[in-house]
């Protein structure tokens, strides 16, 4: 009677242990779990850039891209820090100059943008085709 | 590093926050909308970094992103006349099969990084890492009681952003000066960019007379 219960019982416990140990991690998140929140913002900008039509929208989903590329080096810049394995500050000040060129970006990409505009008078970026071959 | 009580609650809701965000920007049909939800983002991943302990770059980030960028964004669409698309006129995604392909595409990125690289490579860090972990989080204790505390008496001042600050003067100076060249060039370049035949016949000095006989 035991022995044919026994091998779903054990079933039932190797469930029961996996589903804490998933509890446990949405309870305790690590650098894991930030590594894929910026993986998955990185993928929806990507999307934003290879899908909309705006030239502005697809300006908008590169900021995204960098936001993500700036959540890895803080997560990473906290996880050396907690290690004590390596400079913690470089991920920090590699987030400032990211910040800085996406600044820079925006406002030469703004200008374009304005040029383009004036003289094609469209921002979709199917007609903007010149060059095309 | 890992987080616990409320730090693991806000952190699923910012996280959450961010990147349904995220997707509405990619999806809003308005690009004032866009920005907007962009802006929520942006907003959201500046929490994150308040609860990972860097709470100068999300001061940075709030102030040239939101503060700046993001305005200068919303200058832009203003500027802009995307009337046709709002009004649902024109589709605002590419072509169905350009849009097929590129999601295909992303799906299968997506899953192999967040069901295989990236746990199976955390695992290996851990592992590498489990003995340094448990000294180094007894020592950032140590150093965190010593800490002096803040006005409330419940929170302890962190150094944070005095050690950015030496690390941008000493290791990163010359990045840093480096910027500086380029958010000149980059000012200088995007006035060069949006200006008018007028504006620029002004500034050349040319007689505006001479233009109109060139039409």
């Amino acid at each position: 009677m035991m022995n044919c219960w026994s091998p779903s019982l054990a079933l039932i416990f190797q469930e029961a242990s996996r589903a804490s140990n998933a509890i446990e991690s949405i309870k305790h998140p690590d650098l894991s779990k930030f590594l894929v929140i910026a993986a998955i913002l990185f993928i929806i900008g990507v999307a934003g850039v290879l899908t909309r039509r705006n030239l502005l929208v697809i300006f908008m989903s590169i900021e995204l891209i960098l936001n993500a590329a700036n959540l890895n080096f803080i997560a990473f810049s906290r996880y050396l820090q907690d290690t004590g394995r390596g400079d913690p500050m470089s991920g920090q000040i590699f987030t400032v100059f990211i910040i800085v060129v996406a600044a820079a970006e925006a406002a030469i990409g703004l200008g374009i943008v304005i040029a383009l505009y004036r003289n094609r008078e469209t921002i979709w970026v199917d007609q903007i085709d010149l060059m095309k071959w | 590093m890992i987080l616990s009580g409320w730090e693991s609650v806000f952190f699923w809701i910012f996280s959450i926050a961010a990147i349904l965000a995220g997707l509405l920007t990619v999806m809003a049909r308005n690009a004032v909308h866009s920005a907007l939800f962009l802006i929520s983002s942006l907003v959201s991943v500046a929490a994150l970094f308040i609860l990972l302990g860097a709470e100068f770059i999300a001061g940075v980030q709030i102030l040239v992103y939101v503060g700046g960028v993001m305005v200068l964004f919303l200058f832009v669409i203003m500027l802009v006349n995307v009337g046709a698309e709002e009004e649902g006129r024109a589709p605002i995604f590419n072509r169905p099969a350009q849009v097929t392909t590129a999601l295909v595409f992303l799906a299968l990125l997506a899953g192999i990084l967040v069901i295989y690289a990236i746990p199976r490579g955390y695992q290996a860090l851990q592992k590498r890492d489990d003995a340094g972990m448990q000294q180094a989080s007894a020592r950032r204790a140590g150093e965190e009681s010593s800490l002096s505390a803040g006005a409330t008496g419940v929170s302890r001042l962190s150094t944070q952003t005095q050690s950015v600050g030496t690390a941008l003067y000493t290791t990163g100076a010359l990045p840093f000066e480096i910027a500086s060249v380029l958010l000149l060039v980059a000012i200088i370049g995007s006035v060069m960019l949006a200006r008018t035949l007028k504006q620029e016949a002004a500034a050349d000095d040319v007689d505006p007379e001479v233009l109109n006989e060139m039409k």
